[in-house]
Order: C-alpha cells, then sequence, then structure tokens
C-alpha cells in the first residue's frame, strides 16, 4: 500500500505545485503585460482551457505505467522554472523591447507559453486515476478530485498566507514543488528505472540550484530593467530600482514609474494646484510622491504634508536612494489612499491625486464619485483638488473625449468649478472657488521660481489650448462610479485602439468552439460546464469588487483563489457521501448556486455597501462549496464504469475557462459587473432547465 | 546487473536534459540579449477600404502612376500600390476609379498657434509665433508617436474643421503669426493640401516651415521645396535595423531628403529622439556626425530630444540627462556646430553658443529669450556668422 500512499502525495504534490505555479505566473504575466483585469482574465482562460483540453486527450488512454506518471510528475515538477524564465527571456523575442503588446499577442503569448505545463496538468490527474484503478487501488473520480483539491488548498493558503510576503517566485516555486519533486523521485524507485532516477536527481539538484539563486532571478529581468539596483516581490507589485548611468527609475510590475529628472510632471502636478491658494498649510499627496514633487511642495512652506503610498516597499527603497528626502512637514504613510481618506480626521488645503489612468478597477477607486466625495470632506473651506488624465495636446480623439468628459461629470458632481489645464496631462483643477490659469503670473506673485512652467507654460499651455480642452468635455457624460466604472471601459477601449485590434474575431471563433463542444458532451457534463463557468466567473467578480472595494486584490488574490479552492473540498467530500437522490442534490445545488448570484446582484445594485474582507471569502468558499459538491454527484450520475472524470474534468475547466474569459475580459470591462452577474444567472438558468429538462424526459439516471 | 537503456527512457532523459541545459543557458544570458531585434514593422495598404465616393475635402493627387485602374503613389518611399478601391499607408490617398485622390486636403484636424521652438527650430526667427496645422496619417508607424490619435488615423475618423488653401493665410494673417507649419501628424501625407498652401503663404509674404519624418520621394520635395523657408527633420536614428523596429521605415530615404533641403538651400533643423537601449550608442552618434559633417557640413542644429514613454513604448524608462550630454558632447566634439538637447528644462544645453567663440548667444528659458546677442545674424563678440534665419532683437516680441 506505500505506492497508493505515494500516488496519493503525488496528487497533493501536483495540487500544491501548480496552485502556486498559476498564481505566480499570473503575477509574471501582470508585470510582463499591461497589468489589467485583462490580462489576468486571458492568463487564467488560456490556464483552463489547456488544462481541460490536457484531462480531455486523457480521456483516450487505454494503459497506464508508473514509470511514465513519475515522468510525468517530475516534469510538472521541474518545469514551472524553466517557464518561468522562458516567459521572461523569450518577451523580448517575440516582442519588441519595451513595446506594450496588444490583445492577440499577449493571448498568443501566454497561451503558447502555458501550454505545455497544462496540457501535462491536465492530463495527470485522469492518468493517475487510470494508474489507480489498473493497481486496485479503487479510487474514483471523486477521490481524485478530492485528494487534488487539498494539494490546491495547501499550495493557494501557503502561497496566500507565507511566500507571498517573503519569498521571490523562482525560490517560491523550489518551496512548492519539493513534495511534488521527492515523490517523484520515490516513483521512480519503486519503478525500478535507475538511470531515469539518476538523471531525476541530477535535474533537480540543477532547478534547485537555479530556483534558489537570486543572482540567477536578477539575471532573468535583466532583459527589460538593465542594470537592477533593488528588486522585491512586494505584495503589491514587482518593484525594481534601476540604473541607467547616474539615472535611477523606479518600476512598478513593468512599467517606468519614475526616473529622475522629471520636472516637468513634478512642478505641473504641484504648482497648478498649489498656487492657487492663498496659504498652503497642509497637503494630502495620494501617490506621486518621489523624485522632485516633494521639493516642488516645499517652495510654499508647508506645515504638513501627508504623502500616502500602499507599498511600504516602494518608499523605503526611495527613502534609501534619496529618491524621498525626509523633511520636517513629511509623513509617509503606507496604506491604500482611499481608505486613508475615508478614515482621516484631518482637513487638507490641497489634495494632489497623481496616479495613472484608471486602466485597473483599483485605479479607478480613486476616479469615482464615492471618492471624490470622501476627498471634498478631507477639504478645507475653499481647498482644491486636483487629478490628472492622459490626453492628447494636439487632438482630443473621441475616446479621450468622452474620458475628459466622464471626469469632469464626476468632479462637478461634487465642486462647483472644475477646470481643466492642458499640460503634459489634463490636469483638473476641483474647488468651490476661483480658479487661475495665469500659473506664471501666480508663481511670480508668491515668489516662486520654476524651470518649466515660467518659460514654457505660455508657449504649451496656451489660452487657445486651455479653452479647447474645457469646451470640449460634453456637458451630458455619465460620471464614473465604483460599480459603474464608465472610466475603465473608457481606458479598456482605448487599450484596444491604441493596438488595433478588437477581440471581436476571437470572441466569434470561441463561442463556435463552444457551441460544437457543447453539442458533443452529456447533459450531465453540461451542468459541470456551466458550475465551472459560473465558479470561474464569480471569482473575477470577488476579485474585481473586492478590488473596487479594498483596492488590493494583487496581495489578496491568492487568499480569495484559496478560499475558492477551500470550498471545494468539504463539497466534494459532502457530495460523495451517499450515491442516492443524485437528481434531488443538484436540482438543490442548482437553486442554491442562482440564489448566490442574485444575492451578488442585489448587492451591487442596493446595498454597495463596504463589507468586511472576510464576507468576500466566505461567499467564494460557499460558492465553491456547491461547485465541489455537484461534481461526485454528476460523476455519479454518469456511472463509474464509464470513466466519467477526464470528460466531467474537461467539461469544468472549459466552463471555468469560458466563464474567465466572458467575465473577465468582455462583460466586466465593457458592460461593467453587473452585466456580468446577469450573464452568470442566466447561464446557470440554463443548466437548470436542463436539469428539468433531464427529468421531465426520463433521461434521469 | 547492468541492463541497457530503452528507446524511451533514452528519449525521456534527453527531453529533461535539455530542459535543464536550456534553464542553465538562461543563466547566462541565452536568450537574454537585449537590444534592437530584427523585426519590421509591417506596413500594409488597406484594401478595399476606400470611401464610396470623393467628399469635399479631396483632390486628385500630384504624384502617380496609372495604367488605367491600378495606381501607384509616387509621393513617398512607401509607393503604395493600389487597386480601385484601396486605401494607402499613410491612409490619406485611395484609389477611385483609376485615379488616385488624397482625402486630406483643406480639412486639418489640429490646429494651433505655437512657438517655432516648439518645432524644435532654434535658428528660425527665434520666438516668433507660428500657425501649425495638421491633417490625420503618416507613412510610418512609430511606437513612440506622441501624435498617433491623429497619425494612425484616416481622415473621415476625426473632427475636423474646414481650411482651404486661401483661408490658412487668413487664419495666419488674423492670429498674427509669420509663419505657418505643416506638423503634429506627418504633412508629407497631406502633400498636396500642404503644397497649394504653402504656394498661397508665399505668395503673401509668409514663411512655410516643414516639421516631418522626411519620408519622402526626390521630385516631390523638390517641387515643394521651391516654397518651404524651414524645416525639422526627424532623423530617427542612424541605423536602418531600429527604423524598421522602431518606425516600420528605412534610413535612406530619410538621409536622401536632407541633402535634397541643403541642395535647395532650405534653412533646417535635425531632430533625434534619444531613445533608451536604441538610439543611446556614442558610436552610433559618432557615426550619425560623421555622415552630417560630409554631406551637409556643420551648420545646421541638432536637436537630441530626452525620450519618455509614450504609445506603445511604454516599456523603456525616460533618456538619462547624462546620456543626453555625453551624445551632446560626441556631436560637438565631431564637428556639429549647434547641439541642442529638448525636453530637458532648464537645461543650459538649450541655450546657442556661438561656435567660433563659445559665448552664450541666446540664452533660452524655455519658449522665452534672456540674453540675445546676435546682431544681423553674427555674433555681437567675435563678429562670426551664425548660420539660420534671424531677425533683430528689438523684433523680439
Amino acid at each position: 500500500m506505500k505506492l497508493k500512499r505515494l500516488l496519493i502525495w503525488s496528487l497533493i504534490g501536483t495540487g500544491i505545485s501548480s496552485v502556486t505555479t498559476q498564481l505566480l505566473v499570473v503575477r509574471e504575466f501582470l508585470s510582463q503585460f499591461h497589468g489589467n483585469e485583462i490580462t489576468i482574465a486571458l492568463c487564467l482562460f488560456c490556464w483552463l482551457l489547456l488544462t481541460g483540453l490536457g484531462s480531455f486527450l486523457a480521456k483516450g488512454i487505454r494503459r497506464s505505467s508508473l514509470k511514465t506518471y513519475a515522468l510525468l510528475t517530475l516534469t510538472a515538477a521541474l518545469f514551472p522554472l524553466m517557464m518561468i524564465v522562458l516567459i521572461r527571456g523569450l518577451r523580448d523575442m517575440v516582442f519588441v523591447h519595451g513595446a506594450s503588446a496588444g490583445f492577440y499577442p499577449v493571448l498568443f503569448y501566454i497561451s503558447a507559453a502555458v501550454m505545455p505545463y497544462c496540457l501535462l496538468l491536465g492530463f495527470l490527474l485522469p492518468y493517475a486515476q487510470k494508474l489507480c484503478n489498473d493497481q486496485g487501488y479503487g479510487l474514483v473520480s471523486g477521490d481524485i478530485y478530492l485528494i487534488d483539491s487539498i494539494g490546491d488548498i495547501l499550495g493557494g493558503a501557503l502561497f496566500a498566507f507565507v511566500l507571498v510576503y517573503w519569498v521571490k517566485p523562482l525560490p517560491t516555486m523550489a518551496l512548492t514543488s519539493m513534495l511534488l519533486i521527492v515523490v517523484s523521485l520515490m516513483l521512480l524507485h519503486i519503478s525500478g528505472k535507475f538511470v531515469l532516477l539518476l538523471a531525476g536527481i541530477f535535474l533537480a539538484f540543477v532547478y534547485l540550484y537555479y530556483a534558489t539563486h537570486s543572482a540567477f532571478e536578477r539575471r532573468t529581468l535583466s532583459g527589460q530593467y538593465g542594470e537592477i539596483v533593488h528588486y522585491v516581490e512586494s505584495p503589491y507589485g514587482r518593484i525594481i530600482l534601476s540604473k541607467e548611468g547616474t539615472q535611477h527609475t523606479f518600476w512598478e510590475s513593468g512599467l517606468p514609474l519614475y526616473s529622475d529628472a522629471d520636472v516637468v510632471r513634478s512642478e505641473e502636478k504641484v504648482h497648478y494646484p498649489l498656487c492657487q491658494l492663498d496659504n498652503v498649510e497642509d497637503v494630502l499627496l495620494i501617490s506621486g510622491g518621489l523624485g522632485q514633487t516633494l521639493s516642488e511642495v516645499k517652495k510654499y512652506g508647508p506645515k504638513h504634508v501627508d504623502y500616502v503610498e500602499i507599498d511600504p516597499y516602494l518608499t523605503k527603497m526611495a527613502l534609501a536612494t534619496g529618491t524621498i528626502k525626509s523633511e520636517p512637514f513629511l509623513e509617509i504613510i503606507n496604506m491604500d489612499g482611499r481608505r486613508f481618506i475615508s478614515e482621516t480626521k484631518k482637513k487638507y488645503d490641497a489634495v494632489i491625486i497623481d496616479l495613472p489612468d484608471p486602466d485597473t478597477f483599483q485605479i479607478n477607486r480613486f476616479y469615482t464619485s464615492e471618492f471624490l466625495s470622501l476627498a471634498k470632506g478631507a477639504l478645507t473651506q475653499g481647498g482644491l483638488l486636483s487629478i490628472g488624465m492622459e490626453y492628447s495636446p494636439n487632438y482630443i480623439s473621441d475616446i479621450r473625449r468622452s474620458k475628459l468628459s466622464t471626469l469632469y461629470a464626476t468632479t462637478r458632481n461634487h465642486f462647483s468649478n472644475v477646470t481643466i489645464l492642458p499640460g503634459g496631462e489634463a490636469y483638473f483643477l476641483c474647488r468651490d472657488g476661483d480658479i487661475r490659469t495665469d500659473i506664471p503670473v501666480r508663481l511670480r506673485e508668491k515668489g516662486i521660481q520654476t524651470d518649466y512652467i515660467q518659460g514654457s507654460y505660455g508657449g504649451d499651455v496656451t489660452e487657445e489650448r486651455i479653452r479647447e480642452i474645457n469646451e470640449s468635455v460634453k456637458k451630458n457624460e455619465r460620471a464614473n462610479f465604483d460599480f459603474k466604472p464608465r472610466l475603465v471601459q473608457l481606458v479598456f477601449q482605448e487599450w484596444f485602439v491604441i493596438h488595433g485590434t478588437s477581440p471581436i474575431y476571437f470572441i466569434i471563433v470561441l463561442s463556435g468552439l463552444t457551441v460544437i463542444y457543447l453539442a458533443f458532451i452529456r447533459r450531465e457534463e453540461y451542468i459541470l460546464f456551466c458550475t465551472g463557468l459560473a465558479t470561474m466567473g464569480v471569482e473575477m467578480l470577488v476579485v474585481l469588487s473586492f478590488q473596487v472595494v479594498f483596492g488590493y486584490v494583487y496581495l489578496q488574490i491568492g487568499a480569495i483563489v484559496t478560499a475558492f479552492l477551500l470550498g471545494l473540498l468539504p463539497g466534494v467530500t459532502i457530495g460523495k457521501i451517499s450515491e442516492k437522490r443524485p437528481f434531488f442534490k443538484i436540482v438543490v445545488s442548482e437553486i442554491s448556486l442562482l440564489v448566490l448570484l442574485i444575492v451578488f446582484l442585489a448587492w451591487t445594485l442596493f446595498l454597495r455597501k463596504e463589507v468586511h474582507p472576510l464576507y468576500f471569502l466566505g461567499y467564494g468558499l460557499v460558492f465553491s462549496f456547491i461547485c465541489g459538491f455537484q461534481f461526485p454527484v454528476v460523476t455519479g450520475m454518469i456511472g463509474e464504469q464509464k470513466s466519467p472524470l477526464a470528460g466531467c474534468l474537461a467539461a469544468d475547466l472549459s466552463g471555468a475557462a469560458i466563464g474567465t474569459f466572458a467575465t473577465g475580459v468582455i462583460l466586466i470591462p465593457l458592460l461593467g459587473i453587473r452585466s456580468a452577474v446577469v450573464f452568470l444567472i442566466l447561464v446557470k438558468i440554463s443548466s437548470s432547465m436542463i436539469v428539468w429538462l433531464t427529468n421531465r424526459t426520463g433521461n434521469a439516471p | 546487473m547492468t541492463r541497457m537503456m530503452t528507446r524511451k527512457e533514452f528519449l525521456g532523459s534527453m527531453g529533461l536534459g535539455t530542459a535543464s541545459l536550456l534553464c542553465a543557458a538562461s543563466g547566462f544570458g541565452f536568450p537574454l540579449k537585449k537590444g534592437p531585434k530584427k523585426q519590421d514593422i509591417q506596413k500594409r495598404i488597406f484594401p478595399k477600404d476606400a470611401p464610396q465616393e470623393r467628399w469635399k475635402w479631396s483632390i486628385e493627387g500630384f504624384y502617380y502612376d496609372t495604367d488605367g485602374d491600378t495606381v501607384q503613389c509616387l509621393v513617398c518611399p512607401n509607393q503604395c500600390v493600389l487597386e480601385p478601391g484601396d486605401r494607402s499607408v499613410c491612409r490619406s490617398k485611395v484609389n477611385m476609379g483609376g485615379k488616385l485622390y488624397s482625402l486630406a486636403y483643406g480639412n486639418p484636424c489640429s490646429v494651433h498657434v505655437d512657438p517655432i521652438e516648439k518645432k524644435p527650430l532654434n535658428h528660425f526667427y527665434p520666438q516668433s509665433l507660428v500657425l501649425s496645422l495638421a491633417t490625420t496619417g503618416c507613412n510610418l508607424r512609430c511606437l513612440n508617436c506622441q501624435n498617433w490619435e491623429i497619425s494612425q488615423r484616416k481622415p473621415e475618423e476625426v473632427r475636423h474643421t474646414e481650411l482651404f488653401p486661401n483661408e490658412v493665410v487668413k487664419a495666419a494673417l488674423a492670429r498674427a503669426t509669420p509663419s505657418i507649419a505643416y506638423t503634429y501628424s506627418e504633412p508629407i501625407t497631406f502633400y498636396e493640401y500642404m503644397y497649394d498652401t504653402a504656394k498661397s503663404v508665399k505668395e503673401a509674404g509668409l514663411k512655410n516651415v516643414l516639421v516631418s519624418n522626411g519620408y519622402i520621394n526626390e521630385e516631390p520635395l523638390r517641387d515643394l521645396a521651391k516654397y518651404l523657408d524651414g524645416a525639422n527633420i526627424n532623423l530617427k536614428s542612424y541605423d536602418d535595423d531600429i527604423y524598421r523596429t522602431l518606425n516600420g521605415g528605412s534610413l535612406r530615404p530619410v538621409l536622401d531628403t536632407l541633402k535634397t533641403l541643403h541642395r535647395e538651400r532650405v534653412w533646417f533643423e535635425i531632430t533625434t529622439l534619444v531613445v533608451p537601449t536604441y538610439v543611446d550608442s556614442p558610436e552610433m552618434m559618432k557615426r550619425m556626425c560623421g555622415w552630417i559633417l560630409s554631406q551637409l557640413g556643420p551648420a545646421y542644429p541638432l536637436h537630441l530630444l530626452r525620450f519618455f514613454p509614450r504609445y506603445r513604448l511604454t516599456r523603456l524608462p525616460p533618456t538619462p540627462v547624462e546620456t543626453l550630454e555625453r551624445l551632446r558632447e560626441t556631436a560637438l566634439k565631431e564637428g556639429v556646430h549647434y547641439v541642442y538637447l529638448g525636453n530637458v528644462p532648464g537645461h543650459e544645453g538649450s541655450h546657442t553658443y556661438c561656435h567660433n567663440c563659445g559665448k552664450i548667444l541666446i540664452e533660452r528659458q524655455g519658449y522665452h529669450i534672456g540674453q540675445y546677442h546676435l546682431e544681423q545674424g553674427h555674433c555681437r563678440f567675435c563678429k562670426t556668422t551664425i548660420p539660420g534665419r534671424w531677425k533683430e532683437q528689438t523684433e523680439l516680441g
């Protein structure tokens, strides 16, 4: 029975290793490509679909061998390292160095990069079951699913609660694949293939050497960043400080965040708002405090400046390198800016928000009506808020016009006077009071010297351009809200325009393939397909809603994924207990899923209150519990004699992939969170109808 | 007891061994070599994309060949061959019924008044204003284009005003701008509009300024040059591979443009955006300056601009100021007389220094001029002739 135990451990090891690898690969792609929800969704979509395809391919297995299984598991343990190295290294060979990539190139790159691993992963579970059956261990489909889930949960929890805080990607992989490596080598030993065993041991040592070698990890990143001075995998993203000659550049998740001597931006973002005020005593700076910014603020002699930056690693690194200089008036606060502004009792003369365009839900939280309401509450009487948005100085395209108009409508909900200054960015100055556009005159009055504004403002920010941009905003544009993220939708549309692509062709092909696939699967598998779809759709919704409410999904994505995995375990266990009344069980579970989805919809429609993070995790746990519950019930309905595992896994994973894509790439970004929930409700209604029809036509077992 | 390895075992071991070798090789820099690769940006015409009917803002093309149905545009080196209904690479030209038409005539989408230094032109009537206009379109595909919203759009896709050539002159006179610049997007793509406007502008006694990537054929350029007073040509790099990778063009036509402008005695200045890891090598700068000196001489100013991430080229840092300074030194040392740094406010590299005595001639604070030591185009201190087009200090605004 030693072999049986080893096989069980190999499944647990596969779960631990694969979940960690998935989370690391998602984070890696967030750094390699545009770090938004579309990238997360594309990555999960490819992962799930290819894993499903791997399971599907395993349908044809007629015989199994221990040696093959051992080699497959060893490969599954060692391959992730190479996958990450190749993702980093090949990017600049496939794409132009320094250039962003569009939808299709990202999709193909992700698919190609994860394909070998995911196919292998999907193949492994059915193969393990076949092996167990051939060895006479009597593990049914539900058992395999259960054991794999245990591994998944362990891996997710280990990553989310421990490794994400301390360990870089490659050592994380080494740690989480250790169990699988050891078990694989033991299986090779049992199979009596000593040459392979020696080769495996050698490879394991090579793997561990590179995975734990920090210089190697840095080297894999130097292709993009050049000379790396500091490298931190912060819970919020990948922070890198690079050096180009004497210049330092801070990178956050693959994009340059700040470089030395960015005079224009520093002066514009500080002086346009602050010169409006007669007295500058208290200033709140939400992000963007690196470099010259604070020295420009200092010219006003403020009493106190609160600089809020969510990531402590970023400010720590900046302080260490002198990119932020300690000042008596300066207080650095490492917390979410929105949370800070909702909790603070202080009042500020100016709130300066310096964030990129809202290309994620996290950033969008600072561009919404809800946030501006909070921010206004933190302003003194006559205080001023400044927020910027990208635009093109020579022509404002329709999308950018809509973006500017949306932000204008949002700010005008809270401030009686909103003036846009067309600098390097479009700066929205918002105040219940006068706003002047003769900035150099104001600066002269205050005796403040600048390098850029005094010499160039008159040529760059002309009266004509100021008039043009302020007149360009459409007065009837909708405002931007947390759960109606109009700006995010526009930024995503712009992203597609910039890269000259549209997902429409892919959607058509995918829909066609889905219809063909659905035409060939069993009705029972369709239930799992829909449940997989709904579960991953809900997972995306929870991730993004969490991001909307709390704004730090990068940190918590592991916890959310773990919650979704954690529910599977008791679900599968309870679903396996008895094979009686399967139809009743399916009906109850279908209704439960629908109720849960309606609860979610109701929350986004009516409540929208900030709830404790545990509610999100609890919701995910309950949802996945039902998902897990359905799996053994459905395989039981089909009957073990028909070897249902591969087909059911394929249906579950394919549904999950489609759910991820539909919600993450199309519905949430382009139509909003509520549309996505409604879609999932409709999907679950369709599977409930199938259950009902199956019963009516008497096809139920 | 020894036993032979089976074929499957051998293949399995080889697979794992290869994997480990690839891992190991990664540690020694494979496949992580950075720098430009020979990745061409593919430029394509737009088949069957022409509108059904001509619109008001169109005119028959000036330079093209036709065999009755198919036409070939001869304005720029792309030389697009268009079947009826096709649209050119630059998006402005279409084949309608066997004739080539420009859809960018009298319909600028961007009209602004700028300081001439913003073009940048530092030796062309300093501190004067210029009426700047653009329609859509570009014959290149630069990954860092800062005007991509018009350069990578079709004329029908944008909002535009109506300003036919004669109205441009009126607009310039109304705004008291002595010059008109064809700029922002790529004026070569609205050649016909630019040509007719330049003619009217010249007749009205105003000046014409071309701000371009220089990707134009010689004949149309020579004809246009008769009306040009000044130009800024963007020499994006001195490496054909980089041109292909970042811009979707090639170097030779741009060099030819510079030679043609020189021969036609049009005052021009050269701009190079110093893109980190692509256009920042002193060796390239030396070669570039060598070519400039041998073919054009040392008089034409060279502007080295600091790069900031834009459009699709967002994963590079801004150019280090130190790199710009080093390249400026290299260019000066090579013999180019006037080398300026752009996008670095407050830097001394924005001033004009006499190439003979080294004294400051024009001290710039952004677009404002502090000190001005030119007298009738000569250095006030050593009387050396300073190349350019000048007016006297009293005229400065």
